[in-house]
């Protein structure tokens, strides 16, 4: 383990050496070197004192929970943001960019977190924007668009570089923000959460792309929340916590619960209390009523006919691929949409009304899979975010008062432990991590019986998962139903007591948590109903 | 023979795959133009045809609605880029006015005539980078911005535009070598069938072929569309576009178009006055929208601006033509218009409709709404309970 790095040049043994191509680059020289960069924030040090260095021919990952400045490092290396202090040098020369141009002309090319393509213009044009062939004031169309498919051919994407953009799904665009960062001869190409929404094929050939590159001697920023990738294709990792440099070591050398000790400032026994503590949770009430109640509850177009109960203290997994039917089944049992199938019954009455607002007379709580556009309120603040559906719940004649309100706010903010700590910030300064937090205590607030958490971890780094799956663990044993939605499968296994199982908008099964049950054997019961048809 | 096939194969995967979308979001509007254009144009054949051999659809005809209305469609080229962009140009009718102007005082007194028609059509551009430079640099609302230009040209058009005794009035343009430029012509055809083509139409197509250029060519084009996302050029700018200076750029373009559709308007009607071009602005508006631009901006093309200026002065030959008070004109503008608009708006949420059911992670429409308006309804039906 290395500390704070010295300058001393990365030493083998480097899975690089092994190809025997290192030869042609000279990977001793740093390209990038940050030395201590600081910015902030209203109310946020979103960099404090930062060093980075990244050499030639080396994947380099940079680590750390949501909030801890990965992004904010990579926008002022890109000229973003502009640091309030420090340096950055490319290849030696101290550099200070104003704008993403400059920096794409010193041969930084970046594919950020957020998608920064333009949708209403074709893929050919977003891959090619900025490099595309001319003929003399003119760009040449035709060319541009077979430039274009090759680049998207590196990536195995075969589509019509001639539609437009936002015609197709996310993970396609990813893509083409990845095809678009790789179009230039770069030495840095920088890749923010590019895995996010791409599948296992997309992502080995995102691999295989960064490996070619990689033997030219490009030096790579790879971040990503998905540990296994980053052990998979990372030379080094260089770790953040809270805006600050935690330290930097070869990947080889860092086991993995090391780096997420070092990530979540907490010590490995900390961590193993806390994974434990969550996964413990037994449930509470055997042989209750059913809390809510679906028979034979489906609509069509959108889910195939269902049964599921919910019991009181019980964690429901719903488990199964995107576009499964998960998110469908917890916005049936929420009451968003009417079905035109079957009952739903809650505390043993019949609803009869699908709206929201009954749905939070019945304390039934929704928690969106679509934190971004469905569930923050980016321009409140953290405490007008938090009392939304309390509110909403009381009508607006029956404000809540200042303490009282005072006090749930505090309440959840430090049950919750959402930081930065101060309720009067507006929500979108919050990383991703603390903004579900937020929604959390929001239908919190209102109390619910039955809370619907559909992807409540997505995006969230290790320290907050392990929080927040703490905290719904905590509400079971309090007696909330909760139903749990989530991709990782092991997630859905390690906090729920039982699992429905769900393909192609169909709930093929349902199984008790138990010892004997794996992901894998989940992952044959979805595998072998797709034979049966 | 294979390169036939790939051809077709191309064209088929294209058609399939992608064609539907393409065709419903993107192209359907100009489309729908180039229709409306087409029925209107059969609509005068079969009515107005037959006397004496005349014919609607034909070269003179066709020739004279495009010299009638080649500033509108300069003035309508300008404005798309601007509308393209998710902006707004209030300014061009009075910019209009002002140029006349410039031009009916700078004539007289000596100034070349090359020299003065520059200088007009700078003036255009100088309006526009005033815009451009409040919108982009202070942050002002485009339609606030280009508001003050507007009665800015109009209140400098009114100090310029007077006469020797310094009365108000129109002013006619007296000048030997402009009614030359506004008299000239290339003659084709004989006796009934002939048919010319002036100054203005050329300038007009050349405008158009040049906009088309630029905005389908050039990286700055691109930028236009980039904008026009609605992320106020943010993507662009990441993607290392400059949205910046390009929406200056955008403002000085609409200025420079308003400049020549001066020019244009000052060669048809041979006067400069400070009430030309009143509620100009919006007939190029309306025209940009009629062409199938969409005013929350990012869609379009210039071609179809130019077919909606032809919609435009087709209803203002017909209306005449049926015996219909001149008025009537602008009633049937607004029902095209509204027409038009609804027809955006439908393939709009057909749009949102295909995507949601498509399964790309767009947002759902109906369900955001729900979460959003969630705490107003909810409101309503608790107080009625209690």
């Amino acid at each position: 383990m290395v500390g704070i790095p010295g300058h001393t040049p990365p030493h083998l043994p480097h899975p690089f050496d092994l190809e025997g191509v290192l030869s042609a680059v000279d990977q001793t020289t740093e390209i990038v070197t940050v030395t201590g960069a600081s910015i902030s924030f209203p109310g946020v040090r979103a960099l404090d004192g930062v060093d980075f260095r990244l050499f030639p021919g080396e994947i380099h990952s940079l680590m750390g929970e949501n909030g801890a400045g990965k992004s904010t490092l990579i926008k002022a290396l890109t000229g973003v943001y502009q640091l309030d202090s420090g340096t950055v040098e490319i290849a030696g020369e101290q550099v200070r960019f104003t704008s993403p141009v400059q920096a794409q002309a010193a041969g930084i090319s970046t594919v950020y977190q957020e998608l920064n393509l333009i949708s209403n213009l074709t893929v050919a044009e977003n891959v090619m924007l900025g490099h595309e062939p001319k003929r003399g004031p003119l760009i040449r169309t035709r060319a541009m668009r077979e430039a274009a498919t090759e680049h998207l051919e590196r990536l195995h994407l075969r589509i019509d570089p001639a539609s437009m953009l936002g015609s197709h799904m996310i993970g396609v665009q990813q893509l083409c923000a990845i095809a678009r960062a790789t179009a230039v001869q770069a030495k840095v190409l920088i890749l923010d959460e590019p895995t996010s929404s791409l599948d296992k094929t997309e992502v080995d050939a995102l691999f295989s792309v960064m490996r070619d590159l990689k033997a030219q001697g490009v030096a790579i920023i790879f971040i990503s929340h998905f540990l296994d990738q980053v052990y998979e294709i990372a030379d080094r990792i260089t770790v953040l916590r809270n805006g600050k440099l935690v330290g930097e070591w070869e990947t080889t050398q860092l086991p993995k619960f090391q780096l997420i000790s070092h990530m979540v400032g907490k010590t490995a026994d900390e961590l193993a209390a806390i994974a434990g503590e969550a996964a413990a949770g037994e449930r509470v009430t055997q042989d209750a009523e059913p809390l809510a109640q679906a028979i034979g509850l489906g609509r069509r177009g959108m889910i195939e006919p269902f049964d599921l109960d919910t019991y009181p203290g019980e964690i429901v997994g719903l488990a199964g691929l995107l576009g499964s039917g998960r998110t469908e089944v917890a916005r049936l049992l929420y009451g968003l949409e009417r079905p035109d199938h079957g009952t739903l019954t809650v505390r043993g009455r019949q609803v009869r009304r699908f709206a929201p607002r009954h749905s939070l007379r019945r304390q039934v709580a929704y928690s969106t899979e679509d934190r971004k556009v469905e569930g923050v309120v980016g321009d409140l603040t953290v405490r007008e975010n938090i009392l939304l559906a309390l509110q909403a719940r009381r009508g607006p004649f029956k404000p809540i008062g200042k303490k009282e309100a005072d006090e749930l706010v505090n309440k959840f903010m430090t049950s919750l432990d959402i930081t930065p700590a101060n309720p009067d910030l507006p929500i979108k300064n919050l990383s991703g991590g603390n903004q579900q937090k937020v929604l959390l205590a929001r239908w919190l607030a209102i109390s619910p019986a039955l809370l619907l958490l559909d992807e409540p971890l997505r995006g969230i780094d290790v320290g907050t998962k392990a929080e927040i799956q703490r905290i719904i663990a905590d509400l079971a044993r309090q007696g909330m139903s909760v139903v749990f939605i989530s991709s990782e499968l092991e997630e859905v296994l390690r906090i729920s007591h039982r699992i429905a199982i769900m393909r192609d908008r169909r709930k093929i099964g349902e199984e008790v948590n138990s010892q004997t049950l794996t992901s894998s054997k989940i992952f044959e019961t979805i595998a072998s109903s797709q034979e049966l048809r | 023979m294979s390169s036939a096939l790939q051809w077709i194969n191309r064209a088929g995967a294209w058609g399939v795959k992608y064609g539907k979308v393409l065709f419903a979001s993107r192209f359907l509007p100009v489309i729908g133009t180039l229709a409306t254009l087409v029925i209107m144009l059969i609509f005068g054949q079969i009515r107005y045809s037959g006397r004496m051999g005349y014919s609607f659809v034909s070269l003179p005809v066709l020739t004279a609605l495009l010299q009638n209305n080649a500033y509108l469609i300069v003035l309508a080229i300008g404005m798309t880029f601007v509308i393209l962009s998710g902006g707004i140009d209030l300014s061009v009718g009075a910019v209009v006015a002002l140029t006349t102007v410039v031009i009916a005082r700078l004539l007289p007194v000596g100034v070349p005539l090359g020299i003065t028609l520059i200088i007009a059509v700078l003036v255009g551009t100088a309006m526009g980078l005033l815009i451009g430079v409040m919108v982009q640099s202070f942050g002002i609302q485009p339609f606030i911005a280009s508001l003050a230009v507007l009665f800015l040209a109009r209140g400098l058009s009114n100090v310029i535009g007077v006469d020797e005794n310094g009365v108000v009035r129109s002013l006619a343009i007296v000048h030997e070598g402009f009614a030359k430029l506004a008299s000239w012509s290339i003659k084709f055809g004989e006796g009934r069938a002939i048919w010319r083509i002036n100054a203005s139409v050329l300038i007009a197509i050349a405008v158009l072929i040049i906009a088309y250029l630029v905005l389908h060519h050039t990286r700055f084009g691109r930028t236009v569309y980039g904008i026009g996302q609605g992320d106020n050029g943010m993507a662009a700018g990441l993607m290392g576009l400059n949205p910046e200076r390009s929406k200056i750029a955008i403002y000085m373009i609409s200025g420079t178009c308003a400049g020549i559709a001066g020019v244009l308007f000052a060669l048809f009607m041979q006067t400069g006055f400070c009430q030309h071009g009143i509620g100009m602005e919006l007939d190029a508006i309306a025209a940009v929208v009629i062409g199938g631009t969409l005013l929350a901006g990012g869609s379009g093309f210039v071609l179809g601006s130019a077919a909606g200026v032809l919609v435009y002065g087709l209803i203002f030959v017909f209306i005449p033509r049926e015996g219909l008070d001149a008025t009537w004109s602008r009633i049937f503008m607004g029902v095209i218009l509204l027409l038009f608009v609804l027809l955006q708006r439908a393939i709009t949420v057909r749009g949102e409709k295909r995507s949601a059911g498509h399964g790309a992670k767009k947002p759902q429409l109906a369900s955001k709404k729900a979460s959003i308006d969630e705490g107003h309804r909810d409101n309503r039906t608790e107080v009625n309970d209690e």
